[in-house]
């Protein structure tokens, strides 16, 4: 007897993954300015979205606030970057450190309140922080920052730069949580997903690694945040504490699938092409896409992926452990 | 006096939130869920009473009428088609569909309506002040503060003595354990739901008479319901009241020392509660 994990299809679709992130790392290489640019969104919206269903899938923890580490990173970079004189590429690692300072607080805070209350308790954080961000002069206040050291930079090297740092995101983000997933604490987190309170009775810490899942996430949507915002130049505290990314998010993770990395991938390609399609239907697109979040949340809580599964077996993923019996 | 003239203002303030706290209490009281919606729910009757205002000449009081009327038919509508199929001890189902409701209604009303700012024609009654002292008090937020209080204690009254309070409480309980005892579940959420947004059609009138209304403002009013209700003590009626005071008093002041300063002292005063009496003013434990 032996337990086996690889299946065909992750076997095939690791190769293809790690493909991907060979070719999204030499885009300057074969992309153009424009397919960058595209490449560098859709990245944000998977890590982002990856992060929620992080929280929402496994630990159980619902937010609608995410843009606060969005915001709080990304404005991190730009005050190391342009006010210190940190190598902007650097400084998006570095910023990382805001995000992770900022979750341990909110998290003390915020874990007292009741499932939903928690929910509209992070967008207060976002509102507080899009606030306060609006009156704080050292970061130039409502009137937002302009990243003025990126013409230092030639397109190519700025090119090589966003490109490096998007496939690390994604090695972070997804190739992160996947490993934490196959790990011992994948399968914590997956008995936590289905029961808490058995989980707990199994000798797993909820408490403890909800908060460790809340830390995580706010730095890998801090990244993301960091990395958008490097390629727009410019930032102020709405786009930066926009709401929207926490709508992004949800309606990825709702439509491709919770609680899987494959439906994350699905959902952001979805939205992402979606929005290129019919964005500019505005008001009417989104009355659409809140209705559609409405319809899976009541009748396909396992998204379009939950759907596939019940026709193929084949996880590009797989984090099932199998127990095959050995024929010799 | 600067300071009292805000402390002042800011009870008046505070009964405008109490009208959007109580129906969010009751609703988490009972059944557990948070309502996204809450806060459009409010634009939308708000912006349905101005238009129906000014296609038929109603009066503000007749158009207060019909808003609570169609807030308590909205509340079963949204209770028999959504509210029904996700309320559990799971919290994400009911979170994500009303957040999703949320941005619909939302970007629906800014087809229909515009993202202009509207308001309320009230007969010149937001002009009127009397002196109270050496304060100037408005006629229309006293009349708010008031309404606030008699719904709060007519809330309150309803739940400790009336059959339907009873029933409501249990299910609050238990709802398993009441529905043994002959206790409809379905009716007393769908009953529970048409009250809070009946409340809003209040709380619509109101505001849109005392400021402007415009189809994004809704969030802002949902965070707000949402402070109150914690700062006061979840569960509680009374605490929604007197946490919408405690918010009300704090932006008010806040709004004096900077006038870029006021909603975000709101904030700042719910997490300082929060860090240091979680269970909120009245909350037990």
């Amino acid at each position: 007897m032996r337990v086996q994990r690889q299946t065909l299809s992750g076997v095939v679709a690791m190769g293809l993954g790690i493909v991907a992130l060979l070719a999204i790392a030499a885009m300057p290489f074969w992309a153009s300015q424009g397919l960058i640019r595209d490449v560098v969104e859709l990245c944000c919206y998977i890590a982002v979205a990856q992060m929620w269903n992080l929280l929402a899938g496994y630990a159980g923890l619902v937010s609608v606030g995410q843009q606060a580490f969005i915001g709080v990173s990304a404005y991190m970079m730009f005050v190391m970057a342009q006010l210190w004189g940190i190598n902007p590429f650097v400084a998006v690692v570095l910023a990382m450190i805001a995000p992770a300072l900022l979750a341990i607080p909110t998290y003390g805070l915020l874990h007292r309140l009741d499932g939903p209350y928690f929910a509209i308790g992070t967008w207060v954080i976002a509102e507080v922080l899009r606030l306060g961000t609006s009156v704080f002069g050292y970061v130039n206040g409502g009137a937002g920052m302009s990243l003025r050291v990126m013409t230092g930079y030639s397109p190519m090297e700025r090119a090589i730069g966003v490109s490096l740092l998007c496939a690390l995101m994604l090695l972070v983000t997804v190739g992160g949580s996947y490993w934490l997933l196959r790990s011992r604490y994948g399968l914590a987190l997956i008995a936590m997903r289905d029961n808490p309170v058995a989980a707990a009775s199994q000798g797993v810490n909820v408490g403890r690694l909800r908060f460790l899942i809340w830390v995580a996430a706010a730095v890998g949507t801090g990244l993301a945040g960091a990395i958008y915002f490097m390629a727009q130049l410019r930032i102020t505290p709405p786009s930066a504490y926009d709401p929207s990314w926490a709508n992004i998010a949800i309606f990825i993770v709702m439509v491709g699938g919770l609680g899987s990395l494959e439906g994350v991938l699905i959902g952001a390609l979805i939205y992402f092409f979606a929005e290129r399609w019919f964005g500019e239907y505005g008001a009417t697109y989104m009355v659409v896409l809140g209705l559609l979040t409405v319809f899976m949340a009541l009748f396909a809580r396992g998204g379009l992926w939950g759907l596939i599964c019940k026709v193929v077996d084949a996880p590009w993923f797989p984090t099932r452990r199998r127990l095959m019996e050995d024929r010799t | 006096m600067q300071w009292l003239d805000g402390l002042v203002q800011g009870v008046l303030l505070g009964g405008l939130y109490a009208q959007y706290a109580l129906g969010m209490a009751l609703m988490f009281g009972v059944m557990r869920v948070v309502n996204i919606t809450h806060g459009d729910l409010m634009i939308l009757l708000a912006l349905v009473g101005i238009s129906l205002a000014s296609t038929f000449g109603l009066g503000p009081w007749s158009v207060l009428v019909v808003l609570v009327a169609l807030g308590g038919i909205i509340g079963i509508i949204l209770q028999r088609l959504i509210l029904n199929r996700v309320v559990g001890a799971d919290p994400l189902p009911s979170l994500i569909a009303t957040f999703g409701l949320s941005i619909a209604l939302q970007n629906a009303m800014l087809q229909v309506w515009s993202a202009d700012t509207r308001s309320l024609p009230s007969d010149g009654l937001a002009q009127a002040s009397f002196q109270l002292g050496p304060l100037f008090v408005g006629v229309l937020p006293v009349i708010v503060l008031g309404t606030a209080t008699v719904l709060t204690a007519a809330l309150a009254v309803t739940m400790q003595y009336t059959r339907f309070g009873r029933s409501l409480r249990a299910a609050a309980a238990d709802v398993e354990a009441a529905a043994m005892t002959g206790i409809d579940p379905k009716a007393v959420y769908a009953g529970a739901t048409a009250l809070a947004v009946g409340i809003l059609g209040f709380a619509a009138v109101f505001q849109s008479m005392r400021a402007t209304v415009s189809p994004a403002d809704g969030a802002f009013q949902l965070i707000y319901a949402f402070e109150a209700v914690i700062i006061g003590g979840m569960g509680s009626i009374w605490g929604a009241f007197i946490g919408a005071m405690v918010l009300g008093i704090s932006q008010s002041i806040g709004f004096r020392i900077d006038p870029g300063f006021g909603i975000l002292a709101g904030h700042l005063v719910f997490l300082i509660i929060l860090a240091l009496r979680p269970q909120g003013i009245l909350g037990k434990g």
